[in-house]
């Protein structure tokens, strides 16, 4: 439960057009003031500034606690809540899509399981109501993140998040890192909490996706791979791949130089040469990409700490 | 954001002992009270640090209930497990004493030998590394530890029998600028050595472990020889990067050269044509090679020149001055 002395910011994230948005904001504001504590709403209209003010007038009056903001070009999630952070006066945030994702209940439930012993509260939609298709492929995505990053949670692409604001301030959020918030915030030791919701809708693009979305979703989970994992430590990353590239090249060429050799079979134009030729170049030129990246390392890495403090006597 | 800093910053203090402890409930308070016997005869102030590296177990409220009893104990709590660098790190910045020994949570190392290696600082050395003479440890476990650490000597020119030893003593001015990272922890001397320090070793008691086991395995002694590699690069070459990466570009030169050589002397002599061909193709992918190891040098000179970090060998105490009697003068 939520002290009733902190104030509750409430961050609405306008990415799309919808026209019942004006219903949705006040149907935030009422859920909000069921709870009790003090809150407060910022309206972040990101690229969709012309048709939030082509609207003020049904959205004016709805609260005195509502603020809104403005992106004149779309950025991303993440630059959105970095930017509005400074505006935020709670020390719980609650983050919401552009659209009513959850019940009533469930955004209460979410808000509700925000204790003194988590930072994070994540939702797993159980039951989703969006077509078999979608469902599948978010499975597969949410079960690659499991997979691939050791993430411990079901549902990765729900708008909903409610974090402490100090997860904002100390989580390396950019580009579309916003969708694992909860993931970076875990690797920074802050601890994170997954409560079973209700899912009301889902709007936005359904069946197949393009092509080129899938692939950022594979480079998504690679970056966030990468970044959990091997930052401070990129040879290791680097030559665990040259070492298995150099170890078949060097392997091919032992079998190729013993066939020469001892079985006096000539090796000059065999394919087999180049392969084991160019897999050995290779494997050096990814390890030394890994020299590189520990200069880098050394000498940006230094200024930021690697560990979280939770306190100090 | 907690902040790395402390409310009684006025006391001095001369002697900071950093240990880092990951789930030691079984040994922190005989620890603690054989830290406090060593030290009780010391005239000057000196302060514990503890830095509980995420432990699962009891180890914090065990540290809770001795803070009540012994003043000068200080401790930090991570908010996960970030390993041994990390949590050494956090100590050091803690830590307000003009020396800093640091020592293993789990009763390998004897606090009495503390006395021993503050004397050897006072003696004029910046690091005093501990060596383990006689290692309470099974023969599996010394003979790749020994191996590292002359690897380690050899290739980073700082000569030491031990790297692997936690208790050592630092002056906090040559430890503290360091900010190591990853698992740099074995590697502290090499990299202090960056900065000028003077270092030197000590046989120091070893216990051996009385509880839990430690994990010693194929791939950490990858991931060991792979971090070796990396700080050579950065003690020697991250001033340098360009020549580095030029240097480990030379055998693939000679390849390049020789096998060109062959190359023509197969079109010259009219060999089998697939021996020509096979040799000018050799040639290309190592030209192909020294050409990328020479672009990666020139992107690593980019990003040092752009770093904050001006001169990448650590100038804050490079310098220091000699005192010279009046006698000389």
């Amino acid at each position: 439960m939520i002290s009733t002395i902190d104030t509750i910011s409430v961050i609405l994230l306008l990415e799309e057009c919808y026209e019942d948005q004006s219903a949705y904001i006040s149907t935030i504001d009422r859920v909000f003031s069921d709870i009790g504590a003090p809150y407060e709403i910022l309206v972040i209209a990101n690229g969709t500034g012309n048709f939030f003010r082509s609207r003020i007038s049904q959205i004016q009056g709805i609260s005195h606690r509502l603020r809104a903001f403005e992106f004149g070009n779309r950025t991303t999630q993440a630059v959105c809540l970095k930017a509005v952070l400074k505006e935020v006066k709670g020390e719980t945030l609650v983050i919401l899509g552009a659209y009513q994702q959850l019940t009533d209940d469930s955004i209460r439930t979410v808000v509700d399981a925000m204790e003194d012993s988590c930072d994070v509260v994540s939702p797993w939609r159980r039951k989703r109501v969006d077509p078999p298709f979608n469902r599948f492929q978010s499975r597969v995505f949410n079960w690659l993140m499991r997979w691939f990053v050791g993430a411990k949670l079901h549902d990765f692409s729900c708008t909903v998040k409610v974090v402490r604001r100090t997860v904002l301030e100390e989580t390396e959020l950019y580009g579309n890192m916003f969708r694992f918030l909860p993931v970076l915030a875990a690797d920074r030791g802050f601890r994170v909490k997954e409560v079973p919701v209700r899912h009301l809708q889902e709007r936005g693009k359904t069946g197949l996706y393009r092509p080129s979305d899938y692939i950022t979703r594979l480079i998504d989970i690679f970056t966030l791979f990468f970044n959990t994992r091997f930052t401070r430590k990129p040879l290791r990353f680097f030559s665990a791949i040259g070492i298995v590239f150099m170890f078949f090249g060097s392997l091919s060429m032992l079998l190729l130089f013993i066939e020469r050799f001892f079985f006096n079979t000539p090796i000059g134009n065999r394919p087999f040469l180049f392969l084991s030729l160019l897999l050995t170049i290779l494997g050096v030129l990814v390890s030394s990409a890994g020299l590189l990246g520990e200069i880098i390392a050394f000498t940006n890495g230094r200024k930021k700490r690697e560990y979280t403090i939770e306190k100090t006597i | 954001m907690q902040k790395n800093t402390r409310a009684d910053a006025d006391k001095k203090v001369y002697l900071s002992i950093v240990v880092p402890l990951y789930n030691e409930e079984e040994s922190i308070r005989q620890v603690t009270d054989k830290i406090v016997q060593a030290c009780s005869r010391f005239e000057f102030v000196w302060e514990i640090v503890f830095v509980d590296d995420g432990s699962t177990d009891m180890t914090w409220q065990l540290i809770e209930q001795m803070k009540s009893s012994i003043n000068n104990l200080h401790a930090i709590k991570f908010r996960k497990n970030y390993g041994q660098t990390s949590a050494m790190v956090a100590g050091f910045e803690y830590a307000r004493g003009d020396i800093i020994v640091t020592m293993d949570g789990d009763l390998q190392n004897d606090p009495a030998d503390i006395p021993k290696l503050l004397e050897k600082v006072n003696e004029g050395y910046d690091i005093v590394s501990g060596w383990r003479k006689n290692r309470k440890d099974s023969r599996s476990r010394v003979l790749p530890s020994k191996i590292a650490n002359r690897i380690i000597s050899l290739t980073t020119g700082v000569r030491l029998h031990d790297y692997g030893c936690s208790l050592k003593a630092y002056r906090a001015e040559c430890i503290k600028p360091l900010k190591a990272y990853g698992e740099m922890h074995r590697f502290l001397p090499a990299l202090a050595s960056m900065t000028g320090a003077r270092i030197t070793e000590i046989p120091v008691r070893h216990h051996p472990r009385k509880f839990g086991v430690s994990k010693y395995g194929f791939d950490r002694i990858l991931k060991v020889f792979s971090d070796i590699f990396a700080m050579n690069l950065i003690v020697r070459f991250s001033s340098y990067p360009l020549k580095g990466f030029v240097l480990s570009a030379v055998p693939f030169m000679i390849f390049m050269v020789f096998f060109g050589l062959l190359g023509g002397l197969a079109i010259g002599l009219s060999w089998t044509s697939g021996k020509a061909f096979f040799f000018m193709m050799a040639a290309a992918l190592c030209g192909v090679a020294v050409v990328q190891l020479v672009i990666l040098g020139v992107l690593g000179e980019l990003v040092i020149n752009t770093s904050d970090l001006t001169h990448a060998r650590l100038p804050e105490i490079t310098i220091k001055e000699i005192a010279i009697d009046d006698q000389y003068n």
